[in-house]
């Protein structure tokens, strides 16, 4: 939508498959975890790296539907860098009830009666 | 590049699901108008970061009704720091942004970026949204275009999204 107004966009994506399947012009795609996607806690030179080639993926980027892989890796295990998540209400609401599990997969959102 | 190498198995599955669920739209394309140096940018964050000042995002609703989440948006001036916001985001780990603002929001990398001379310039008003909306509908009725209608009259030429 922002795109269709005439202004250029990019998405600094850490699930691209995704983001590019929503339509994202260009996407920049990173291997990284959730709620931190420039890099960690106070690493300035790694988010100004994050970043710069983010731009540079903007600038590049020549067609609708680019994806860019960024050349990063997270500095962490896997498990030590996705760390503890909060459970979100729908998490929650999903363990009590597990079909309405299905219907998130679905997408077909319930009334707030049904929830 | 695993897209979803970060995520636990149910969140996998659903990340799949929903990726193949996603219907096929039509291209658009706008070509960055001017080199990148000479050009305005924007930071736009799911991270739903609220200043200090500003109202919080509103989490009790999506508490009450997990299905809903708030479609609003914040605007963060140019110089915003993590000193000034606090995170409302209940599906991420809100504490690296709020020690450290530009994991989510790079707004002091983009000013340096700017005074190496790799941007034209930084944009006065970024933004923030929260990003679990299963039902986007008035995100993209009300909320985008404010954002739009606010980018336009600063004369934004390229906004960089940062979903977290």
């Amino acid at each position: 939508m922002i795109e269709a107004e005439g202004i250029s966009t990019i998405c600094l994506s850490v699930i691209p498959v995704l983001t590019a399947a929503t339509g994202a012009p260009r996407v920049a795609a990173l291997e990284y975890p959730f709620s931190r996607p420039l890099g960690m806690v106070g690493d300035v030179a790694g988010q100004a790296a994050v970043l710069r080639a983010t731009l540079e993926a903007l600038a590049a980027a020549g067609a609708y539907g680019a994806v860019i892989d960024l050349p990063f890796q997270w500095p962490e295990p896997r498990g030590k860098a996705m760390g503890v998540l909060p459970e979100p209400p729908i998490a929650a609401l999903c363990r009590k009830k597990p079909w309405l599990y299905l219907k998130l997969l679905s997408g077909k959102i319930p009334a707030p009666e049904e929830a | 590049m695993d897209s979803f190498k970060y995520l636990g198995f149910a969140s996998r599955k659903l990340m799949k699901a929903w990726t193949e669920r996603e219907p096929r739209r039509p291209p658009v394309w706008t070509p960055l108008k001017k080199p990148l140096a000479e050009a305005r940018i924007a930071l736009i964050s799911s991270a739903a970061i609220a200043r200090k000042d500003q109202p919080p995002f509103d989490q009790d609703g999506e508490r009450r009704n997990p299905w809903w989440g708030d479609p609003s948006h914040r605007v963060l001036p140019r110089g915003t720091t993590e000193r000034d916001v606090r995170l409302y985001h209940l599906h991420i780990q809100t504490s690296h942004g709020e020690q450290d603002l530009d994991c989510v929001l790079p707004l002091r990398r983009l000013e340096e970026a700017q005074q190496a001379g790799l941007v034209g310039s930084v944009a006065p008003s970024h933004y923030s949204f929260m990003g679990y909306l299963l039902d986007a509908e008035p995100f993209l009725t009300k909320t985008v275009p404010q954002m739009v209608a606010r980018m336009k009259s600063e004369e934004v030429d390229a906004a960089v999204l940062v979903p977290v």
